[in-house]
């Protein structure tokens, strides 16, 4: 297992950066940070691209090593790092885009070209030139590159920040596909929620270059200092689910319910138009910056949030202990 | 039509350019690449590169025969060792126009490098390419069109160099007299106007010809990179 781990200080100007954190060699670490957090000196640092003090470790071998006077260059760390803005090189076509690192990858690790192009749906752009490919043709080339140059471990820098909607799904869809298929170990950076939890198996959580929170999804996004790096109309709960692929079997996924989308029934609703409801007791009540109150209920599918009024929690008789369903819409999820 | 005679002054005139051109184009290109980071002693060289352009050509001419004549400290290794003479001969005027056209070939070629997005390496780099190697994949077809348009540039500047290598390699028909030199030769005899005009209409088509030649051969690259 090529595990990373990471303990890096650098100093940028007045910002300074002590980040400290491991991600495992399987499945997909997402680094989650609002921006100027230091998410993507983290990156650099860990591709070398950045000097940084400290060590990274990939697999228990130093990549760099401050005390030990030890640095790799970016060209032999074994690292891979797709970029938010593609950096495909426009005197190249397509084709040529994915030879450049097949010709420089290790022969024994070698990938066939047509089998990528085939996986990334690439497969008619390769002899087109990169410069009119769209924003989402431009992501899938830069992944495929990316792999084929058989790096050890995969660095994204929010590689879907320029799609919207669809394009962003579907290509976050190929990413959890590419890990699956090609055992990549990834660490995915970006800032939301959504996404995180779309593709984390495991989370580390940055604030101001300083890691706030880390480990399994489900466990560390429960973390206090996690909930306080949320904007408040995204605070909720992560509720873990079996993903069903074509073909691929199924994968433990995360799906991010927030607190603004879910309704509280103090009595097993009926008739009611939401599919989901799920049974739970109330642990806690927390008064917010807003004066509304977030109660958290402990489910089967594990602990939910939902934001009410007070007035709501008078008239319902909200209290710690209680039983109640919690409804969630469909389209929340 | 061109008499054997201009021919001859043509071809010596194509020749002397181009092998400037040959010898000084490895070396630019690393100059101009070099210029375009930041490295301690970067203002040095850039100054050094454009000593030509401000000393006057003939000041030009007068240090290379110091320095590469046979008494010279280069020219004198040179003749040991390999027995080269550089002075009054072929070799000697495409010296000297390579210094002269140097500075444009490496400003040219400078703006290339410089209007290169740095990212690309670095996207280079995390594909496993070491620096020569981002150099030559990257850099170098990138700076294609600069390159070219630098070449062109030193070479109808090489065409009509005139000072630096007529002190340096003198006016030996045959042998080092260039189009420029051609003409300053028959103007010294009385009634040679008419000659010089020839050869000034010959140099004129020659310099057209290369140029609307280089700018097809540009459009073509631009629309190969762009795609």
């Amino acid at each position: 297992m090529m595990t990373l781990d990471v303990d890096i200080r650098l100093r940028r100007g007045a910002f300074q950066m002590a980040a400290k954190f491991s991600a495992p060699g399987d499945g997909i670490t997402v680094l989650f940070g609002p921006s100027g957090s230091g998410k993507t000196s983290v990156l650099s640092a860990i591709a070398g691209l950045v000097p940084s003090d400290g060590h990274i470790l990939l697999g228990g071998c130093p990549l760099g090593d401050s005390a030990a006077g030890l640095w790799l260059p970016p060209h032999r760390r074994g690292i891979g790092l797709v970029f938010q803005d593609a950096r495909l090189f426009p005197h190249l076509t397509v084709r040529r885009n994915i030879a450049y690192a097949w010709t420089r990858a290790p022969i024994e690790r070698r990938h066939d070209v047509a089998d990528v192009a085939r996986f990334f749906d690439i497969v008619s752009l390769l002899d087109r030139p990169v410069g009119n490919l769209s924003g989402g043709e431009k992501s899938r080339v830069a992944l495929a590159r990316a792999l084929v140059a058989a790096p050890d471990f995969l660095l994204l820098d929010e590689p879907f920040a320029a799609l919207d909607g669809t394009r962003r799904r579907s290509f976050i869809a190929v990413l959890l596909e590419m890990q699956r298929s090609f055992r990549l170990p990834m660490l995915v950076v970006t800032h939301n929620i959504d996404d995180a939890a779309a593709l984390a198996s495991n989370l580390v959580a940055l604030k101001a270059g300083q890691v706030v929170a880390q480990g399994l999804f489900g466990e560390a996004s429960r973390d206090p200092a996690f909930a306080a790096l949320l904007d408040a109309r995204d605070s909720g709960a992560a509720v873990s689910g079996l993903l069903l692929h074509k073909g691929h079997g199924a994968a433990q996924r995360y799906l991010w319910l927030r607190a603004d989308h879910i309704v509280l029934a103090m009595e097993p609703p009926k008739a009611v138009s939401a599919r989901n409801i799920l049974e739970g007791e109330i642990v806690s009540l927390r008064q917010e910056a807003d004066g509304s109150r977030l109660v958290e209920l402990k489910t089967a599918a594990g602990p939910i949030l939902s934001r009410v009024t007070v007035e709501a929690v008078e008239e319902l008789g909200l209290a710690e202990g209680r039983v109640a369903w919690a409804l969630v819409k469909a389209h929340a999820l | 039509m061109p008499s054997p005679a201009e021919m001859q002054i043509l071809g010596t005139s194509f020749s002397v350019a181009a092998f400037a051109l040959l010898w000084s184009l490895p070396l630019a290109i690393a100059c101009a690449f070099l210029l375009s980071r930041q490295f301690p002693g970067r203002f040095t060289l850039d100054g050094l590169v454009h000593l030509p352009i401000i000393l006057p050509p003939v000041l030009t001419g007068f240090l290379l025969l110091l320095l590469f004549g046979r008494q010279g400290p280069i020219g004198a290794w040179l003749e040991r060792v390999a027995g080269i003479h550089l002075a009054f001969t072929r070799q000697g005027a495409a010296l000297a126009t390579a210094v002269m056209t140097f500075p444009i070939l490496v400003r040219a070629i400078r703006v290339a490098f410089e209007a290169m997005d740095p990212k690309l390496f670095e996207a280079a780099a995390m594909l496993r390419a070491h620096p020569l190697d981002r150099f030559f994949s990257i850099a170098l077809p990138l700076a294609g069109p600069g390159i070219l348009a630098g070449m062109v540039t030193a070479f109808a500047a090489g065409m009509g160099e005139f000072g630096a290598v007529i002190t340096f390699a003198a006016n030996i028909p045959g042998e080092t007299q260039t189009l420029p030199l051609a003409i300053y030769a028959v103007l010294q005899q009385p009634g040679g106007e008419g000659a010089a005009l020839r050869l000034a209409a010959l140099s004129f088509t020659v310099a057209m010809a290369g140029l609307i030649g280089a700018e097809l051969l540009q459009r073509w690259m631009l629309r190969r990179l762009k795609g």
